[in-house]
Parts: structure tokens; C-alpha cells; sequence
């Protein structure tokens, strides 16, 4: 592995959608005479079937092929093995896939299809570059209060037709994640340009508002105990349905009754965590009206993120039933805050070791559990040895001992603080919990042998990034040799199913913890394909031609090789790429966050595995 | 919960051994038998058995017998486990030959019975190579029940229950028997029952107890299972059950699991096997090869030609094969008269490829067009004087392999000018035929041929004036090529081989590249006797066979062959009564300098192996093993191998630089250091299992006459990243020359079938699927063990082209539609729900 990686501009896909008799369509376009094209011993696979090439036009050495099921870039002379063969289909690149009509032009390709008209040009674009486009278009368009998951349109592909809300179940997860480019990106830029470069102070900016977006979940609540709630709205939003919330009212919370409250008691039942003791024992319809402390206040430092927007405290309504992906997004977004912001802004690395020891404390004094209101802990944060004898924590025990040995070591590693943290960590090691982080691997294939289904069908994608997160703080923040092993060991157990992914995000993190190589030209592919907006238009995968499905055991289908990410779904770092479907997660009218792009780019940049 | 105890009733029949498979096919009959009456004694009682192969037997000849254990079958009570044709030796069938074995057997459980084996289930076979997790997984079995190498032979190995990681990643949980699979008597089982007993807490999970008379059947006895049950009605806290491999790994895999992983493979148990009976070794890669070939061109010819894929044809064949993998077969350590029916049944299956392969390439070769407007008319109404005509007879070259390949080819006359279909003169050189008739020639051509396709070439007559003595001389002189010779060398492009003329070995040897002199001062190619009295057949307990006895001694030297396309340098060694001759072949442009053998051995218990002693330090040993290669150190420990073994190593100039030897039909090897081994032959007692040997006139595994090759590939870097899988597979299937008429086809002079983009991707199938719909069935792996992204498959035969990912290592089969769409599936081609 020759570092650092050298990273070129790429051509990359500029579509411009129009009405069919838009102006600015040549009328050539519609008297253009495209003859079908001869591809017999054509020696590549074609995304479409041969015969369903109905149109060529040929620019150079580069070849277009209409199909009725998309298009087809052809460039035998292209530099990268990925740009020989390009694959352009509906609602991402063209508005349907039926092509009728190509006309090129000096710049570009003029595409005709049935219901519309597309304008093609490939750019070049830098790696950097793409960053920036991305993380604008999420200032922009995704930005909810320093909050960015993703931003609904009221007009499908209109980016200026952004709904003023809407939340994420994930908001703080997704949030510390952006953080976490943009702290790499700070710091990348005070490096090469110094201090007082705007660029550096741009990304200064924007590294702070989202680190006090994330800190600031951990205190909106005002239960002053650790508790991290998942996201916020403000007061006026309608509110969802698909959560536990609760109403800031003065120094109380009360909770909502929403379906979720509803049935939450039951949920709670289900998995054999029912209240046994205290008020609301045996009380299946408990939470809704149900009335907290809510009189922690919120540190002077973040209440801007609330007023700068004219809101107010009172009646805001945040999500509770937190799940341990926040946890540990904003325990390692902590970290990297310290690492790269901490000795810049002192009092933004205070808040940030306040924060964790109060939710760390928690963790501890709950059993190594996160509590919610009940007293009882949320659904999916449990780090403790009760919940990994159940069956659903038996598979989670190998993640969720991992993060929460990360967390020690965060803390200790910020707060530069031992005793009862260190106390706590050693409490773990002895009851076993570097040893489960482990098994990982072995706990995936027993129960996909139990289950009768192949090994990646039993994976939940999201956990992916948690425990590259988790493993890749545990491997660079420990000194003792021999635990430093199980966490790498750790790692590769993950690196099972990771590695075929070939995402920068899991990549670099991993190359970082273990030393292990990585296809450095595989994660250049996957900067140069990403499309150069988040709008998460669909392509699909399914009825390409050149793309084999494979049906598991189980019934789950997937695509047999990874489709550049401009020729598949747009999504987090929460899903199968190899997911053979015909829709995408938010289609035309969803912007997705940048930070899936920019973590991967700014972490690499950061720790010099590539330049431009 | 409570661990349990899980009784195995099982009964190990060996269809040959010290037996043939007559006896065998009875003794599976009075086993099934007896099976089913102690099901109909004992209600709980629950049996096991493996291998297709037996209850298609039992279906053919008992079809009454056959329908009760189809009844137990459906009660649960009876478990067929090993979804393979029999236990195989796991270590010398190829990669697609396991998937034949699961395609096959798999099928036929699902078609008779309704389901498939989970379990992979070799009790007997003699060592495990390290891909089989992967073969295993894709013939539907992700768990797997061994024995061999015992805990003496390998305590690395976990005892009892362990995850198995294969080369590639895959992973079989994997349970070994760590002492016998054959408990019988009532003293046996309360001594294992005991030991398990004891063993239950410190392992925190069930364990198996394997119980029946085994080898020649039998199964477990009235006695047995009387005995058990009593015993679990008395002591009730011996929690013993009557179970199959099935339900105990159902069981393991519900509860809290924590047991070791080992990766590799699982070695090593009778070294001796592997180069014992090199009969049985030679008909195996060649059935292998051939039927793998004729079934590509039935393929092809089916869809240009219109006609029917001969696919049940090919499974018989591939079925013979599969039953003659049995280990005790395929290692050689069966009864001399048991390898007579192993040749017939070989025989019988290269005789389907032959037949199937010729038909195929013939009906290809009547659509190609070959018609010479003024010249065939004339030739077409002589048909048969065409040679006094002076017309050119075309040929058409058949290459097998998914990527093109430029290697010489043979045809029966001798000629005085070859041309391709453009009229480019080919390197050609007429070489001394086999035959002492006519002109005593044969042509030898270069043939170039695009990849799983066919090139048409034109040979012009040579006039039997023009036979002068000359031809069947080496003459020493410039041919205009890049082959060169003398008395004690040889040259091409690629290598020049010096040969010490007292030895008859190589001095020197040096890759034209880089100038190396892979030789350094050594002797290479050293054919080395080794005393090989001390052991069985097996070789039980030997793991290292490094008694040298002599060096054979060079008897002659000659240049034997010298031309433009090869030359070829004849050395005749003897060791007491036992004669090797080795004909050094260096092709123009060949990579390989090939190595044509004729032994006639007459001494007992010695070994035969040709040495090569390297220079250099931080030597790696690469085995090809089925479907894959695999590292083992270079310890002088003898290792199965497929079609090649590879020595690298660091030379005196820091740079990395390999040795590769390459056989056509050989399966052992060792390395001891820097020198690098392949055996040759085995001479043993056949049959021999750990014998007092009282007096007697044996019979030995290799006496008599042995025809073999194998190849030298130089190197450089490491042996993944070099052209061995290739050349190897080459050197094992070379593309074949038939010769064509004049026609007026619709086929152009020069096509390919099937092509990939990536070299480190090799095909091992291209056939119907079993199930009749007219779907095409494609499998390939990678073959340099690193991961590949968007390797291209293009199959304009099946209007197909599509991309795929491949893991290091990974197997994958596909299976294309009439509409060219893909799926991707596994040995059981998707046909099993």
C-alpha cells in the first residue's frame, strides 16, 4: 500500500432534466437520426440486452448506446477500469429509461426519452472539490438546526423546494458522523493553510455548529442525568408518529401519546423487559402523559442553536428511547472533537468531557444500561451482561461490549481522568467483554446456521459503522499489547462482512486500527462515482442485464457486484449496496446528508492516505 | 440446558478397499438391511449413512428395501448425510470435482428423498484441504463431521467441535471425531460413553458418540442398542440420545457457542497416499480434464449446431469418476485386482468424453467455413486427393480454456507449410511421430486461439520426397526462431537450460528476464530414489520420506529433437533395474520447459522424485489445492498437491524468485528447505496396512512402466502473481487439433465462446443445467488469491455478459437464462428449493 494515494480529477455526472419542449432543447434533437448500434462481439458486458439498443451516437472515442432500458457510456480508452462501461437509467440520471433520441453537442449529450429530455455532461471534479459541493448542498438544503440526516423537498429534484422540517429516528447518530468530517476537514485545512485561512475558519464553523448540535441532545431533556435524547423538534412541527416523544413544559417532560407510546409497554413486554417495580409496574399504557423532572439547564453555549431561529425551550418535544448508534456516534465524535478542535476551544472541549462522563456515568450506574423515563432501559442501548444472555443480545453482545469499552476509553482518553472509569473498564475486561468483542463473526455464522440463512442476511447494515467506530477507538486508544489484539482481532471479525463493501468509511477506519492493507484504488473508485448531489433519486438494481442476482438461503436477494455508487441507491452508512431493489430509500424528493462522502474524503486526508 | 450425548448409529462401508466394489455393492445391501431392522426394534433408534452412490444401488437392486428407508427417511429416523457420491480423498480431486460430487448426490437426495444433506460427513478420508469449507458450503453443507489426522498425528487441529475457516473465508462448523467412528461391544461404548461423560463440562457442549461395526458395514448391533438403551434407562444422568450429525448441530448451533477456529487445512494422515498407485492418479486428472472439456464443446455445439446437450451422458461419466475418488481408491491403498475395475470405469468415462467431445468439435467444425473458391470445388469432387492436389488441409485448433492461448498442437502428417486463416506462416517443425510407418512424421504447429474457441489453421502436404534423413535428426543450425540448442542446451526467448552431461541433470538454468541462474551452483531436476521400506501403503506414521538411497545415474544424453518450433534434449538414467527417461522440451516462446517421462520400475519400497535445490532464503511453499493454492512450510513434510508446487524464495540480490513444477498427473510433493520435490512414483506393497509382511510374491502400487510429464515454470515474485495456474492448466488440457473438410459454413475461421476480463479468473464449467430447462450453468474462481472486483464474464452463445465480484479464492457458479439474465448461484444450480 503506497501512501498517500494520489487522487486526480474525475469526470463526473452533470444531468440537467427538461420538458420535453423546453426552449432550450435543440430542435435537432427531435429529427436526429440515430441508427441502432452493431454490437455484436461487443467485448464487455452491457447493462442492457443487446437487443434492446435502439440508438448510438458516438463523440471521440467515446460511444453512446440508447436502449428502452437506459444508456450506455462506452469508453474503451478510459483510464479506470470502473469508466469503460457507464450505466445512465432513471430517476437519477435520465426521466425514464426509454431512449428515443441522442444528439451530442461540443459539451455534452442531449438525451430524448419518452416522457422528457436530459442534457449529459461529465465534468471533471476533484475529490476535494466534491467535498465542498456536497457539504454546501447539505448546508444548504439538509441543515436543521446544526441537525443534518436528511431534508424533504415539496417538489421532486427542486433543492429550493426544501420543507422547513423533519427529523430522523438517527438525527444524533448522523449528526456526530457529519461532525466527524467536518472536525477532519478542519483540521486538514489549519494544517495545509493555516489558522486564519477562510477555508479554515469556514470549516471551523461548520465543525462547531455540529458538534453543539450533537451536545446538545445530550442536555435538551433537562433530565440532568446522562440521558442523551435522539433529536428535537421545535414546537410548531408536527409531530411524528414514530417515537417516543416528550413536551418541554417549564421544569417538566411530558410524554406524548403517539402509537409508539401506545404500544410501547407491549414492545417492552415482548422482549422480556416489562417494568417489574416502581409506580408504573405491571402498567402497559404508562408512557403516554407520563411527567418528568426536565430542570437541568441547557449550557448557555448551545441554547443558540434554538434562538438563533426564534424558537424557544418551551414546548420543544424530543425523542427518547435512545438506542446505543447515538451513543456511540457521539462518544467517537467526542474523540475526534478533542483531537482535532479540543485545544482551539477550550470550552467546547469542556462541555464535550462533561458530557461524556455524564453519560458514561450513566451507563455505569445503570447497570450498562441507558434508562429512559421508567427507570428501565431504552430499547437498543444495553451494554450489560443481563441483556447479552437474551436472545436478541447474544448476537448484539460482541458490538455492544465493544462500544461500551470504547466509551471508557474515550473518556479516559479526553477527560485524562482513571478512577472509576478505569475501575469500570477493568470490571469489564474481567467480566469477559474484550474476549466477546470477539466473536463477532462466530455469533453470525451460529446464527445464520441456526436460522437456516447465509451470514449476510442476519446482518443489520447500521451496525456496520458502530462497530468500525467502536473498534477503530478501542485499537488506537489502547497500550496493552494484549488486548490491543482482541481488538484488532475484533475488527477483522467484522472485516468479514465489510470488506466487500469497499467503503472508504469502514476502510480507512480499519487500516488506521489494524495496519491490515486496504484496496486503495477501490476507495478512489468510490470517491470518484459518488454523484456530486445527495438528492436521492433512484436507480434501480434490479433488470440490469450485466448484473447478476443471488437469491440467499433466506430469500434475500443481492446483486453480485458492487455498482459504482452512481449507478445505485443513495443512502447512509446504514445498508446493503448489494440490495437487489427497484426503489430508493427517499426518491425525488429527499436530500440525503453529505457526510457519508465527507467523513470517508476528510478522515483520509486527515491521516495522509491520500492527496490531491 | 442440559448437554447431551449424542449416539451416532452409523456404519462405515468402504465400497472398495480390500475388497472390490462387488462385495462392496453386497455388503451396502445386508447393511441397509440390518439398518432398518434395528429401526423397526428400537423406536428411538435413529440411523446414519453417507453416500449417493450406495442408495443408488440400493434403488436399482432393491427397490423394496429402497422404499422403507425412504419411509424412515421421511420419519427422521434414518439421516443420509455427505451430500457427495461417496467419502472421497479430500485432498486430490479437483475443485469441480466436488461440485460434481454435490450436484449429483445432492440432486439425487432431493429427487428421491425431498431434501439434502446439511452435513458434510467424511469420517475415514485421510486429510482435509483447506478450501473444502468453501466446497462443503456450496454444495448446500455448512457443518462437517471428520476424524483423520487423529489428535496423535495433529493435536493443532481442536479436538471435537471447532469453526473451520477455509482459505477463502468460508466457514464450516466442524465436529472431529477424535477417536473411532466405529464403537461396537458392550466394553467399547461404556468406555467412550465414559470418556464423553467426563468430558461434557469442560467442553460446555453436546458431544457425538459414533457406534457400529464399520469399514466392511455392518452397523450398530441388536447387541449395541440393547446395551445403550438399558444403560440410559439405569443412569439417568448420563444424558444419552439417540441422534444424527443433523440434530446435534441443530442442537449446538440454539445454545450458547463459544469453540475454537483453525484455518488451513486439516493434515496430515497417510502421507504415502499421495503418490502410491499412479494408475489410479493418472485416470483421475485425466477423466477430470476430458470430461470437463467435452462437456464445454457438447455445450457450445448444442447451441450452434441445434442439437441436444449430452448431459446425462456427462453426469455418468462424472459419476464414475466421483465413485473412483473414494479414498481408499484415489490413494491408492486398495487390493491390486480392485484397480482392474478402476480402469474400466475410468476408461469408461473418458470414453464418454472422448465420444462426446469428438461429435461436439466435429458438428462445430462442419458450420465453420472452409471453403476455398477455386480450390475446394475441384478438391470436394476429389475429396480424398486432396494430397495429391497440393491443396492445404485445413484444421481446425480447439482451445478449452476461458482465456486465449498460443501453444503448439499435433497432427498426424508431416507438412511443409502451415499458414493461419489470414495466411500468415505459422512456426511449424515436422517431429518424429510415434508410429514406424509412412513418413515417420507428424506436423507440431504454434496455434494461437482465442479464448473457449477455435482457430482454423492450413497445413500444405509435404511430398514424402522431401523426407530426407535430416528430419529425423537434430541439426544444430539458426531456424530463425528463438529456439536454440547444442549437445548440452537448450533455449528460447524465455529460459536457457544447461545440462551437466555426467549427471544428467540441469546446471544452469536462467530466466532470459533478469538474467538469474534459478541452478546457482546446484543441480537441478535430480531424479532421487528414496528407501521407502520402513512403511505401508499408507505411509502410516511417515510424514516425511527423506531416506535418500541414490541418485539414479546418467546413462546418455542426446539432443533428440532440433527445429524452429522446439527442441528436445533425451537424458536416459538407470537405478538397479529401473529405467527413467526424460525428454527436456523448449518450445519457441514456451514459459514451460516441459519434462516427457518414461519410467520402468522395478524397485520395491523405494519412492522416486526429481529434486530441485534452490539458493536463497525466506522460502514459501505454494500448493495448488482443489479450487484454490494454499502456503505450507517448507518442512520436508510430504504434501498432497493438485497440478502444481511452487518454492520462492529470497536470492542472493534481495530479489524474490520462484520455482514452479507442474505435473499432468501427479498429486505429491515436499520441500525441505530451499529444494523443492515432486514425487514421481511409489513402490509399495499395494494394500499394505501396517503388515508384519510375511513372505510372499507381492504386488507393488508402481511397478512397470509409467508415462508421465511435468513442467518447470521460472518466476518472478511470488507464485500467485506468476502464470502457473495457467500454464498449469494448459499443461493438463491442451488444445486439440481436428482436422476439417471444405465447407461452405456460416462459422467464421477464428471464434470465441466465452470470454473473461480479468486472467486470475479461470471457468471450470460451462454446461446445461441438470434441470432440463436449456439454462446454461458457468462456473469459475479466482485463482490468485486476491479479491477482484468486476470481472466481465461475455457468452454471446447464451446473448449473456455480466459482471461479478470475486472474494480471494471464491468460487462462483452462475446460471444464464434464455434471455441472457443471470443468476448466481451454487453447485446445486439452483434447482434445489
Amino acid at each position: 500500500m503506497h501512501l498517500p494515494y494520489k487522487l486526480t480529477a474525475q469526470p463526473a455526472r452533470f444531468c440537467t432534466q427538461y420538458e420535453p419542449h423546453d426552449p432550450a432543447v435543440p430542435e435537432a434533437l427531435y429529427t436526429v437520426r440515430c441508427p441502432a448500434p452493431d454490437l455484436s462481439g461487443f467485448p464487455l458486458p452491457l447493462p442492457s440486452r443487446k437487443a434492446d439498443y435502439t440508438c448510438f451516437a458516438r463523440v471521440g472515442n467515446v460511444h453512446w448506446y440508447g436502449a428502452t432500458t437506459g444508456l450506455t457510456r462506452y469508453e474503451p480508452d478510459a483510464l479506470r477500469k470502473d469508466q469503460i462501461i457507464q450505466f445512465f437509467a432513471a430517476e437519477r440520471d435520465l426521466q425514464d429509461n426509454c431512449v428515443l433520441a441522442l444528439l451530442p453537442d461540443e459539451t455534452g449529450l442531449w438525451v430524448r426519452t419518452e416522457t422528457g429530455v436530459t442534457r449529459i455532461e461529465m465534468r471533471p471534479v476533484g475529490a476535494e472539490e466534491k467535498a465542498l459541493m456536497l457539504l454546501h448542498e447539505s448546508q444548504r438544503i439538509v441543515d436543521r438546526w446544526g441537525m443534518y440526516s436528511q431534508k424533504h423537498l415539496s417538489v421532486p429534484r427542486d433543492l429550493d423546494s426544501k420543507l422547513p422540517y423533519g427529523h430522523s429516528d438517527n438525527d444524533g447518530g448522523f449528526t456526530s458522523g457529519f461532525a466527524m468530517g467536518e472536525l477532519f476537514h478542519y483540521a486538514v485545512c489549519k494544517r495545509e493553510k493555516g489558522a486564519e485561512h477562510p477555508d479554515t475558519i469556514e470549516a471551523k464553523n461548520a465543525a462547531v455548529r455540529a458538534c453543539e448540535a450533537s451536545l446538545l441532545l445530550m442536555h435538551i431533556h433537562g433530565r440532568g442525568n446522562g440521558f442523551v435524547a435522539r433529536t428535537y423538534m421545535c414546537a410548531e412541527e408536527p409531530m411524528p408518529e414514530d417515537g417516543v416523544y416528550f413536551r418541554l413544559q417549564g421544569d417538566k417532560a411530558v410524554c406524548l401519546d403517539t402509537p409508539a407510546t401506545r404500544e410501547r409497554g407491549s414492545f417492552l413486554k415482548m422482549y422480556g423487559t416489562d417494568i417489574k417495580e416502581g409506580a408504573n409496574a405491571g402498567c402497559d399504557m404508562r408512557w403516554a402523559g407520563m411527567e418528568i423532572d426536565a430542570c437541568a439547564p441547557i449550557p448557555p453555549r448551545l441554547m443558540h442553536l434554538i434562538t438563533d431561529h426564534g424558537h424557544e425551550r418551551e414546548g420543544i418535544f424530543y425523542k427518547a428511547d435512545t438506542s446505543s448508534d447515538e451513543i456511540t456516534h457521539h462518544f467517537l465524535m467526542m474523540l475526534v472533537a478533542h483531537e482535532t478542535i479540543g485545544m482551539d476551544d477550550p470550552e467546547l472541549d469542556a462541555l464535550l468531557i462533561d458530557a461524556a462522563k455524564a453519560t458514561l456515568g450513566h451507563i455505569i450506574d445503570h447497570g450498562y444500561e441507558l434508562t429512559d423515563a421508567t427507570g428501565e432501559a431504552t430499547t437498543w442501548a444495553k451494554w450489560s451482561e443481563r441483556y447479552f444472555v437474551t436472545e436478541l443480545g447474544y448476537v448484539d453482545a460482541c458490538l455492544n461490549a465493544a462500544e461500551v469499552l470504547a466509551y471508557h476509553k474515550i473518556l479516559m482518553h479526553i477527560s485524562g481522568e482513571r478512577g472509576k472509569w478505569q475501575e469500570s473498564y477493568d470490571y469489564l475486561i474481567s467480566r469477559g467483554y474484550a474476549d466477546l468483542a470477539t466473536k463477532h463473526f462466530d455469533r453470525m455464522q451460529q446464527s445464520s446456521l441456526a436460522e437456516g440463512t447465509h451470514p449476510f442476511e442476519d446482518i443489520m447494515y447500521g451496525d456496520h459503522m458502530l462497530a468500525v467506530l467502536s473498534f477503530w477507538a478501542l485499537c488506537t486508544l489502547e497500550t496493552d499489547p494484549v488486548l490491543l489484539e482482541k481488538y484488532k482481532n475484533g475488527f477483522r471479525s467484522w472485516r468479514t462482512s465489510l470488506a466487500r463493501e469497499y467503503d472508504p468509511g469502514y476502510d480507512l477506519p480499519y487500516a488506521v486500527a489494524t495496519g491490515d492493507e486496504i484496496d486503495m484504488d477501490r476507495v478512489a473508485e468510490w470517491l470518484y462515482r459518488m454523484n456530486v448531489s445527495r438528492l436521492a433519486a433512484g436507480v434501480s438494481t434490479m433488470k440490469r442485464h450485466d448484473t447478476p442476482v443471488h437469491v440467499l438461503p433466506g430469500g434475500e436477494k443481492e446483486i453480485t457486484w458492487l455498482l459504482p455508487n452512481d449507478e445505485r441507491f443513495i443512502s447512509k452508512y446504514d445498508r446493503n449496496p448489494f440490495t437487489y431493489k427497484d426503489v430508493d430509500s427517499g426518491g425525488l424528493v429527499c436530500v440525503e446528508s453529505c457526510y457519508i462522502y465527507t467523513f470517508a474524503y476528510w478522515m483520509g486526508r486527515y491521516y495522509g492516505f491520500f492527496e490531491e | 440446558m442440559t448437554n447431551q450425548i449424542h449416539f451416532i448409529g452409523n456404519a462405515h462401508l468402504d465400497p472398495i478397499w480390500l475388497w472390490r466394489w462387488q462385495e462392496g455393492c453386497g455388503e451396502v445391501l445386508q447393511t441397509f438391511r440390518a439398518a432398518i431392522d434395528r429401526l423397526k426394534e428400537f423406536d428411538d433408534f435413529v440411523f446414519t449413512c453417507s453416500s449417493a452412490a450406495y442408495y443408488d444401488w440400493v434403488e436399482q437392486i432393491d427397490p423394496e428395501l429402497f422404499s422403507e428407508i425412504r419411509e424412515y427417511i421421511k420419519m427422521g429416523r434414518w439421516v443420509p448425510v455427505g451430500g457427495w457420491w461417496v467419502q472421497p480423498d479430500c485432498n486430490m480431486p479437483a475443485g469441480e470435482s466436488f461440485a460434481r460430487h454435490a450436484l449429483y448426490s445432492q440432486l439425487y437426495y432431493y429427487k428421491k428423498f425431498g431434501r439434502i444433506c446439511k452435513t458434510g460427513y467424511n469420517v475415514d478420508s485421510f486429510g482435509h484441504c483447506g478450501n473444502l469449507p468453501q466446497l462443503l458450503t456450496l454444495g448446500g453443507m455448512r457443518t462437517y463431521v471428520m476424524m483423520r489426522p487423529g489428535m496423535h498425528e495433529n493435536p493443532d487441529i481442536p479436538d471435537k467441535l471447532f469453526w473451520w475457516d477455509g482459505v477463502d473465508g468460508s466457514r464450516v462448523l466442524t465436529y472431529r471425531i477424535s477417536d473411532s467412528y466405529a464403537h461396537s461391544g458392550t466394553e467399547d461404548l461404556d468406555r467412550t460413553l465414559d470418556t464423553l461423560k467426563e468430558m461434557l463440562p469442560e467442553k460446555q457442549h453436546d458431544l457425538m458418540l459414533f457406534g457400529g461395526v464399520g469399514n466392511h458395514g455392518g452397523g450398530p448391533t441388536r447387541g449395541d442398542l440393547g446395551h445403550l438403551v438399558r444403560r440410559a434407562e439405569s443412569e439417568p444422568e448420563t444424558p444419552l440420545v439417540f441422534s444424527s450429525p443433523d440434530a446435534f448441530f441443530d442442537r449446538i448451533c440454539r445454545g450458547y457457542l463459544d469453540v475454537p477456529a483453525y484455518k488451513g487445512d486439516l493434515q496430515h494422515h497417510a502421507s504415502g497416499c499421495y503418490s502410491a498407485t499412479s494408475l489410479v492418479k493418472q485416470l483421475n486428472r485425466r477423466a477430470e480434464n476430458r470430461l470437463a472439456c467435452a462437456e464445454l464443446w457438447d455445450t457450445v455445439s448444442a447451441a450452434v449446431c441445434g442439437a441436444d446437450a449430452s448431459t446425462e451422458a456427462i453426469a455418468e461419466g462424472w459419476k464414475d469418476v466421483c465413485f473412483n475418488q473414494f479414498h481408499d481408491v484415489l490413494c491408492g491403498c486398495s487390493i491390486m485386482e480392485a484397480y482392474e475395475d478402476v480402469r474400466a470405469a475410468i476408461g469408461h468415462a473418458v470414453t464418454i468424453a472422448d465420444r462426446v467431445e469428438n461429435a461436439a468439435q466435429l458438428r462445430i467444425v462442419s458450420r465453420i467455413h472452409t471453403w476455398l473458391d477455386g480450390i475446394s470445388d475441384p478438391v470436394t469432387l476429389l475429396r480424398h486427393h486432396c494430397r495429391k492436389e497440393g491443396f492445404p488441409r485445413p484444421v481446425v485448433v480447439f482451445n478449452p480454456h476461458a482465456f486465449s492461448v498460443r501453444c503448439p498442437v499435433r497432427t498426424n502428417h508431416p507438412s511443409s507449410a502451415v499458414t493461419d486463416a489470414a495466411g500468415h506462416a505459422v512456426t511449424f517443425q515436422n517431429v518424429r511421430s510415434s508410429r514406424s510407418n509412412d513418413s515417420h512424421l507428424d506436423t507440431l504447429f504454434f496455434a494461437d486461439v482465442p479464448a473457449m474457441g477455435y482457430a482454423l489453421y492450413w497445413l500444405s502436404w509435404m511430398e514424402d520426397s522431401a523426407v530426407t534423413p535430416d528430419c529425423f535428426r537434430a541439426v544444430e543450425k539458426d531456424y530463425g526462431t528463438d529456439v536454440r540448442a547444442g549437445q548440452d542446451y537448450l533455449e528460447n526467448d524465455v529460459m536457457r537450460v544447461e545440462f551437466d552431461r555426467a549427471s544428467g541433470t540441469i546446471r544452469s538454468l536462467v530466466r532470459k528476464a533478469d538474467g538469474y541462474d534459478y541452478a546457482a551452483g546446484n543441480r537441478l531436476a535430480v531424479p532421487t530414489v528414496i528407501d521407502d521400506h520402513e512403511t505401508d501403503t499408507w505411509a502410516h506414521n511417515v510424514f516425511r520420506f527423506d531416506k535418500i538411497k541414490a541418485e539414479m545415474q546418467c546413462e546418455s544424453m542426446e539432443l533428440a529433437e532440433y527445429g524452429p518450433a522446439r527442441a528436445v534434449m533425451r537424458i536416459k538414467h538407470r537405478f538397479g533395474e529401473s529405467h527413467l527417461t526424460q525428454d527436456f522440451i523448449l518450445g519457441s516462446m514456451q514459459e514451460t520447459l516441459r519434462v516427457k517421462c518414461k519410467a520402468i520400475w522395478q524397485e520395491p519400497f523405494t519412492m522416486l522424485k526429481t529434486a530441485f535445490p534452490l539458493t536463497g532464503t525466506e522460502e514459501i511453499n505454494t500448493y495448488e489445492i482443489p479450487g484454490a493454492f494454499i502456503k505450507r512450510p517448507a518442512n520436508g513434510e510430504e504434501e498432497p498437491a493438485l497440478r502444481w508446487a511452487d518454492l520462492t524464495l529470497t536470492c542472493a540480490d534481495g530479489v524474490r524468485r520462484g520455482l514452479a513444477l507442474m505435473t499432468d498427473s501427479k498429486y505429491s510433493y515436499d520441500c525441505q528447505g530451499t529444494t523443492l520435490r515432486a514425487s514421481l512414483l511409489r513402490n509399495v506393497i499395494c494394500a499394505d496396512h501396517y503388515s508384519s509382511r510375511p513372505a510372499a510374491d507381492f504386488n507393488y502400487t508402481d511397478e512397470g512402466l509409467q508415462r508421465f510429464e511435468y513442467g518447470i515454470l521460472l518466476h518472478a515474485g511470488e507464485a500467485e502473481t506468476s502464470d502457473v495456474v495457467r500454464e498449469a492448466a494448459v499443461f493438463n488440457n491442451r488444445p486439440n487439433a481436428v482436422p476439417a473438410g471444405y465447407r461452405k459454413g456460416t462459422l467464421p475461421a477464428q471464434k470465441s465462446f466465452l470470454t473473461v476480463t480479468e486472467p486470475n479468473i479461470l471457468v471450470t464449467a460451462f454446461k446445461k443445467c441438470e434441470d432440463g430447462s436449456g439454462d446454461y450453468v458457468l462456473r469459475a474462481y479466482e485463482s490468485a488469491g486476491r479479491n477482484t472486483g468486476r470481472v466481465g464474464f461475455v457468452c454471446d452463445l447464451a446473448d449473456a455478459g455480466f459482471w461479478a465480484d470475486f472474494r480471494a479464492h471464491e468460487v462462483k457458479t452462475f446460471r444464464i437464462n434464455r434471455e441472457g439474465y443471470v443468476t448466481e448461484t451454487d453447485f446445486l444450480e439452483g434447482i434445489v428449493e
